[in-house]
């Protein structure tokens, strides 16, 4: 009779074992925002013959303000990946 | 387990049951005139269904714990998949508000330019006298076309 239960456990065991497989559930990937998603517009040229100082002072204050647009969605990716990282590995595997 | 989708947790239940009461008929009853007649094979047939019943059982067990981790899992995906999103809605507020503030000042210093800057004495004479070399147009605007010349190279 010992000898029967030491048998009828080792096979419960092993059916317990044997049947093992991954969870199948996968979280979906997250969407990026959308401003995230529009790509940099391009930096503005200085246009016509004669130009003065002024046009010029404007073109460039243009177009540091575009460099900066683009750092803020440069920056908002790294804060997307860095939160979402964050969120994916909170499931426990 | 694929078993499972063809046999209910209570037929599993039978089964065990089944090979237990077999076995018992087998081995224990086996002095009763009817039993002890067919003993051998009773006690065959009864620790083959007992052990087949336990494999069962230890597989609807295991099952069961899957089943609960499935849920557990798509729960927790559940809540991650809406932590996601809102942080998704907190970072496009940032960028919006960020782009906001950057156009508002970027058209604040250009107003200023032609408010005050235009019109200053000293700049004017500037303007009328300085006009700015082509040389310095094409070569700001050969850097601020920098990127044409990556797209070239793909």
């Amino acid at each position: 009779m010992k000898f029967l239960s030491i048998i009828l456990i080792a096979v419960v065991i092993s059916s317990c074992s044997m049947f093992k497989q991954p969870v199948p559930v996968v979280p979906k990937f997250p969407n990026a925002t959308p401003d995230l998603m529009k790509k940099c517009e391009n930096l503005k040229q200085i246009e016509g013959d004669k130009v003065s100082i002024g046009d010029m002072l404007k073109v460039i204050v243009t177009n540091y303000t575009l460099y900066y647009e683009c750092s803020t969605k440069v920056d908002g990716w790294q804060d997307w990946y860095n939160e979402q990282k964050k969120i994916y590995e909170s499931i426990k595997k | 387990m694929w078993i499972f989708t063809i046999l209910s947790e209570f037929i599993v239940h039978c089964i065990f049951l089944g090979g237990i009461l077999l076995t018992l008929f087998g081995f224990v009853l086996s002095f009763i005139p009817f039993i002890g007649k067919y003993r051998i094979p009773l006690q065959i047939l009864g620790l083959l269904t007992l052990v087949f019943g336990a494999f069962l059982e230890g597989g609807l067990a295991d099952n069961k714990e899957w089943e609960l981790k499935v849920k557990e899992v798509e729960a927790q995906v559940a809540k991650v998949e809406t932590q996601s999103a809102e942080k998704n809605i907190e970072i496009q507020e940032k960028i919006v508000t960020k782009t906001k503030v950057l156009k508002e000042k970027g058209d604040e210093v250009i107003k200023y330019i032609d408010r005050e800057v235009v019109k200053k004495e000293e700049v004017i004479k500037y303007i009328e006298n300085c006009p700015v070399p082509q040389d310095i147009i094409d070569a700001h605007n050969a850097a601020a076309t920098l990127n044409n010349a990556v797209k070239d190279k793909k």
